[in-house]
């Protein structure tokens, strides 16, 4: 069977062969590309003597290995696959068989296939173990092999009666391919230029020219050297082989596994020796003795560009062998020009190694790219008669000319957002909460380093628009950091705080709110895309609530009107403005205006969907909805997790100014037939904590907040307060504010407040007239705080109350309408509807006179308006205009 | 909830047991044994004319007692009345009631008991005739098609019989609330030709006040009876009549206002879906005159191209005609709306009397 493999002479071929797809085949490359170093002519002359012939042999010899390997390991499934594909190769090949006559190996090939399946197929006890896709596969084979082998019976009978000889030929032709095809593999060696580069760069830099010669030289006996000894210990192994494979001829089939063993090993070690050698080939920039010049290097960079984006174009090799050449043009003195252009390239070539834009950047490859940028920065600050852009031509690059300012074509700006894009993909596709995160996080303060210096280089010669774009990168990578140093400095008064540690601090750099500021400003002014506007509005209102400053922040949103067409905005700008709106209705609360802080919230957590709205993560509920590419643009939208808004502390603010609101609202509301949810999600929450069997002590930060909430109803306020502030939900919540005490000194009161209206609401009907002070002992407030919600109260008709002054009390008044008279009014609406059905029924009837009755029906309207509770209200306000 | 039982047939052998009992009135205690004899003959004649409903303390207190021990809530009671026809009068003499129905006795055969009973009380001489049925209600929500089919099924097996109503909610707030009603005459036919579609109930004149008649009641004690109260009433403190003058009454209104806003809603809804169905055929109407039309211009032109005629189609079938919505729900509805408007306004009667004593009370006192 390893008839083949065991023919001595044919074993070096096999293995220069192997050796060969062992280097080739890491970087990417085929046989059927095209090599990518092409210099010169020599090339050309060598591909003649690759003749078709070869050429096709060679493919049929690759397939009949595959196959040999399969039937090694019993994988019959790879072995019809093979087989196939093998039938096809022979048909493209017929031209030649017809010219040569049928390839020995072919023949062989056929026959061992047949007499191998046979012997699987009768192997009764092997196929039961094999599996099903196995059997299937090995049944159709058979089929498929004796139907093909047919056609060759006559080949195969005269093989069959003389196996050896016809081997011996075989492996004697086969030598003479492999000496053929063995020079082409100079060829082939250019993409070890890894290697290359290696050596490349240890070695001093006076000498690369050096060596560059002596590759020139390098001959074809270097690389029969090297396969020499590999070859008679080959020869020695192989032969001990087939004396084996003579003995157990016989008795192969039971031998056959140990036999295969031997082979693989044996196959093994020779394709690791094979490639040894090969390896230290190096690839060849340009032809012994040439000039290194500009138009050369240019040419060269041209043809390397060219395969840019081909395909089969290795691209690693590629940044390689931009980076040779740039240290190649370095060396030459021609200029920074040239250097600048390649150097714009290799970024270039680094952002376009991942074909794919889902797959990120590997470190070392975003290393490569942070430092080469760095490195242009540094050259373009140097250098400042260099002049890039993107509207430089092709034709009107000055790169050489020193007398007068260089000009390269390359825009800084593009490859910096690149960077900047590659930058949040690779936080995209890290796992948070990993090492790795914090590892690949501490790259940011390079990236905003870059990115700043990018933008003073932006500020002296770029145009407005650049400007802009420059300015928005840095908002961005600004507006969600929290400005600690600024926040110490308001902290402590700068009149008590001594001189030198004011100064220090203004040397540490400006505050990140004057920095927005100043960046915002200009952007507002010189931008003429709506979109850049849009994102620096967002990110400043952003900031602003980030650092509490409530009302700068709502005024920005209310001025920039972004509330009614933001739906028109992409989908990323929507995130950033959820983010925004959700940072906002946060700071609201912290400012303890509850009211504000619900509403920024309601349109996110009204959804359910907060976490899909901020782009912090894919519902799995919609997942089903959505293909492949849905799924993969929406994860391309996710923000990185340090940008992330905690979704539980979110949820908590918006539950507890929901409670804030509500509660009180309930209990004003009790017997109100219309009473309207303020917060449906907030009730939502009460229900499913009612329809708990057991309730026990709250654990969850939703069952704080309902516990609280019922505490609350009562008046409780102590209760409601040791709920909402405890170890448990200044764990999970209150500590994640950068002002935590102030928050909950805040939030007490607040509950202070509630619980009091609230208590008002649902008692004051017990009570003819209750002292404040009795309400200012029970709810720790003082007496001004409660005389002004009482007042507000009365003020508001929320409560029928007047304020005794003299002797401190309410005084109820028993306006409210009884139960009874509630339902009156409700039994008075009903009747109203009910008659304005009836009357459409006696409308038919009569056909419609519409005028008479419609009045009447208007009429019935006004009625209610003064049944309704409200009615009084709303008809005031309506006068009041 | 009071549907489950409602539906009850006097059982067929009522009839018959009644028009042989004959000496069965012996037994009555009450005071107008005298008159037992005459009514035999009018109770086999099968005139209605039943004027009035005498009914024994003992049957009021078996009832009181019947929901003290088994009603509760929205459950409502029931039970057969026994007693005969004397003259004018229905007299009910006693009473028995019917077992609370729950799932796990489906197979409980309510009328084998009834006759059961029956047999059993007449062994022990007593009425044994049957002559109606009694139910206890909540708030007066007694105006159902279930009472409706119930109270049918016995009129016309039972010509005389009566469906007595008791409000036990009413009954402990002071006042015995106890009421006999049947199904007026114009009512039974309609429900024997089961044509409740509007024509129909259009045709026969019915409206909600008209579907129900109230009987007058009487509760007829004997003399010692009579005697053995007057003495108690003497001896009982004056405290123990006070629940009549409670002047705590919004907790009875508000339920009663609840009600009538669900049976209001219920009504609107019935409403609406009456218009609908207007509305939908009169648009068939519509559709139905233009196929006519386009079918007479179409055969016109023929005519004038010396065709045949197209052949006639049945338009009933083209158009099916729409169910129109039963009404009777409706008057049910409305009948029961009209109860509960009465029992508000009697309530609120009775309580303005109450606020306007004490408010002179009041300022007697002052």
């Amino acid at each position: 069977m390893s008839r083949f493999f065991t023919t001595g002479s044919d074993s070096e071929s096999e293995s220069s062969l192997s050796g060969e797809e062992l280097v080739t085949k890491p970087v990417g490359g085929n046989y059927g590309k095209q090599p990518l170093l092409l210099s010169e002519d020599e090339e050309d002359t060598k591909r003649v003597v690759r003749s078709a012939k070869d050429k096709r042999f060679e493919e049929l010899t690759n397939l009949i290995r595959t196959i040999r390997n399969a039937m090694k390991i019993r994988d019959v499934t790879k072995c019809l696959e093979e087989f196939e594909l093998l039938g096809k190769a022979y048909g493209k090949a017929k031209s030649i068989v017809d010219k040569e006559g049928v390839p020995r190996f072919y023949i062989r090939i056929l026959a061992d296939l047949e007499d191998y399946l046979n012997e699987l197929w009768e192997d009764k006890e092997g196929k039961k173990k094999m599996n099903k896709n196995n059997a299937k596969a090995l049944s159709t084979l058979r089929q498929k092999i004796r139907k093909y082998n047919r056609d060759f019976e006559s080949h195969i009978t005269s093989y069959k009666q003389n196996p050896e000889q016809s081997a011996d030929e075989d492996a004697e032709k086969n030598e003479e391919d492999s000496e053929g095809s063995s020079d082409e593999d100079e060829d082939e060696d250019g993409v070890s230029a890894a290697a290359f580069l290696k050596k490349k760069s240890e070695a001093p830099s006076g000498e690369s020219r050096k060596f560059l010669k002596k590759m020139e030289v390098r001959t074809r006996v270097t690389l029969r050297g090297g396969l020499a000894p590999t070859t008679e210990e080959d020869k020695k192994a192989a032969e001990k082989k087939r004396e084996d494979k003579a003995k157990k001829k016989h008795d192969r089939k039971s031998k056959r596994l140990d036999e295969e063993e031997e082979d693989n090993e044996g196959g093994e070690w020779e394709r690791v020796r094979g490639g040894v050698p090969l390896v230290k080939e190096k690839p060849k920039m340009f032809a012994k003795g040439t000039e290194i010049t500009h138009a050369v290097v240019i040419k060269k960079l041209n043809e390397i560009l060219q395969a840019r984006g081909k395909k089969g174009t290795d691209r690693a090799a590629q940044i390689e062998l931009l980076q040779l050449l740039v240290q190649i043009a370095s060396e030459n003195n021609l200029g920074e020009g040239v250097i600048v252009k390649i150097k714009f390239n290799i970024i270039a070539s680094l952002y376009d190694y991942n074909p794919n834009l889902a797959t990120y950047m590997k470190p070392e490859m975003w290393q490569k790219c942070l430092d080469c940028i760095n490195e242009l920065m540094d050259i373009l600050f140097a250098n400042p008669n260099i002049f890039v852009g993107e509207n430089i031509l092709e034709e009107s690059e000055n790169l050489q000319n020193v007398d007068q300012p260089l000009r390269v074509r390359g825009c800084i700006l593009t490859l910096v957002e690149r960077m900047d894009e590659e930058f949040t993909k690779i936080m995209q596709n890290t796992d948070p909460h990993s090492q790795e995160y914090v590892e690949h996080l501490k790259d940011e303060a390079q990236v905003c380093a870059i990115i700043e210096r990018v933008q003073r280089y932006l500020e002296e010669k770029g145009t407005t628009e650049e400007i802009c774009r420059v300015y928005l990168r840095r908002i961005l990578h600004t507006y969600y950091k929290f400005d600690y140093k600024a926040h110490q400095r308001q902290l402590t008064p700068p009149e008590g705080s001594s001189k030198s540690e004011q100064d220090q601090a203004e040397n540490e750099g400006e505050d990140s709110a004057v920095l927005m500021e100043r960046l915002c400003k200009y952007i507002y002014a010189k931008d003429r895309t709506d979109r850049i506007r849009t994102c620096a509005i967002l990110c400043h209102i952003y900031h602003h609530a980030l650092h509490s400053r409530w009302y700068q922040a709502r005024d920005l949103m209310l001025m920039s009107h972004l509330q009614d067409n933001i739906q028109h905005a992409d989908p990323p700008v929507q995130i950033l403005y959820n983010r925004t709106m959700v940072q906002l209705g946060i700071c609201a609360f912290r400012q303890g205006l509850t009211k504000d802080a619900h509403n920024a919230l309601l349109d996110i957590q009204s959804s359910g969907r907060a976490k899909e709205l901020l782009g912090q993560g894919l519902l799995l509920r919609s997942l089903q909805e959505r293909n492949q590419e849905q799924e993969k643009v929406e994860r391309r939208r996710q923000v990185p997790f340090h940008l992330h808004i905690n979704l539980e502390l979110l949820e908590c603010v918006y539950l507890v100014s929901a409670m804030l609101l509500e509660i009180p609202y309930m209990a004003a509301h009790e017997s109100d037939a219309r009473r309207r949810m303020i917060s449906k999600q907030f009730h939502h929450q009460l229900r499913v904590g009612e329809r708990q069997p057991l309730l026990g002590p709250p654990e969850s930060m939703r069952e704080h907040v309902v516990a609280a909430s019922k505490a609350m109803k009562m008046g409780d306020w102590k209760t409601c307060h040791s709920f909402i502030i405890n170890e448990k939900m200044n764990g999970k919540v209150w500590d994640l504010f950068p002002e935590a005490d102030k928050v909950r000194t805040m939030l007490v009161r607040k509950i202070q407040e509630e619980s009091l209206r609230t208590y008002l609401f649902t008692y004051s009907s017990v009570y003819d007239s209750i002292s404040m002070e009795t309400l200012s002992d029970m709810f720790e407030l003082d007496l001004p705080t409660v005389h002004s919600i009482i007042s507000k109260m009365i003020i508001n008709e929320e409560l029928m109350a007047s304020l005794d002054q003299p002797t401190q009390t309410v005084v109820m008044h028993r306006t409210e309408p009884t139960a009874q008279q509630n339902l009156a009014l409700q039994l008075a609406e009903k009747l109203g509807s009910l008659v304005e059905n009836n009357e459409r029924v006696f409308d038919h009837k009569q056909g419609t006179y519409g005028g008479y009755f419609r009045d009447q029906k208007d009429g019935y309207r006004k009625n209610e308006g003064y049944m309704r509770r409200g009615g009084y209200r709303q008809q005031q306000s309506q006068t009041a205009y | 909830t009071h549907t489950t039982r409602a539906q009850r047939v006097p059982p067929g052998a009522g009839m018959a047991s009644r028009k042989e009992g004959t000496g069965s009135t012996a037994t009555s205690s009450s005071s107008t044994a005298g008159v037992a004899g005459k009514g035999k003959g009018k109770g086999g004649s099968g005139d209605s004319a039943v004027k009035q409903v005498q009914i024994d303390g003992l049957v009021v207190l078996k009832i009181i007692k019947h929901y003290q021990e088994e009603g509760q809530g929205t459950e409502v009671v029931q039970g057969v009345l026994l007693g005969l026809v004397v003259e004018d009068r229905l007299e009910i003499t006693n009473c028995f009631p019917f077992p609370q129905h729950t799932e796990d006795d489906a197979d409980f055969d309510e009328v084998q008991y009834q006759m059961e009973m029956m047999r059993s009380l007449r062994h022990v001489n007593i009425d044994h005739l049957h002559v109606g049925w009694y139910q206890s209600t909540y708030y007066g929500s007694f105006v159902t098609r279930a009472l409706l089919d119930s109270q049918f099924s016995y009129q016309h097996a039972i010509e005389e019989s009566v469906v007595l109503i008791y409000d036990p909610i009413k009954t402990a707030q002071g006042s015995l609330s106890l009421k006999a009603y049947r199904l007026t005459p114009k009512l039974m036919e309609v429900c024997k030709e089961k044509d409740f579609s509007p024509e129909a109930l259009k045709k026969a004149n019915i409206t909600f006040e008209h579907m129900f008649e109230e009987v007058p009641i009487v509760i007829k004690n004997s003399h010692l009876i009579n005697v053995l109260m007057w003495e108690l009433e003497k001896k009982s403190a004056v405290a123990d009549k006070h629940e009549l003058l409670s002047l705590a009454s919004s907790n009875h209104l508000g339920k009663n206002l609840q009600l009538l806003m669900d049976r209001v809603d219920d009504m609107s809804q019935d409403i609406v879906k009456y218009n609908t169905y207007m509305r939908n055929t009169s648009k068939q109407q519509q559709q139905k005159h233009q196929y006519q039309q386009r079918r007479q211009q179409e055969n016109m032109q023929r005519q004038s191209r010396g065709e045949p005629p197209l052949p006639e189609e049945d338009l009933s079938k083209l158009f099916k005609p729409l169910q129109p919505p039963a009404r009777m729900d409706s008057l049910l509805i409305a009948g029961q709306i009209n109860t509960y408007c009465q029992n508000i306004k009697e309530f609120t009667a009775q309580n303005l009397g109450k606020l306007f004593m004490a408010q002179a009370l009041q300022e007697y006192n002052n």
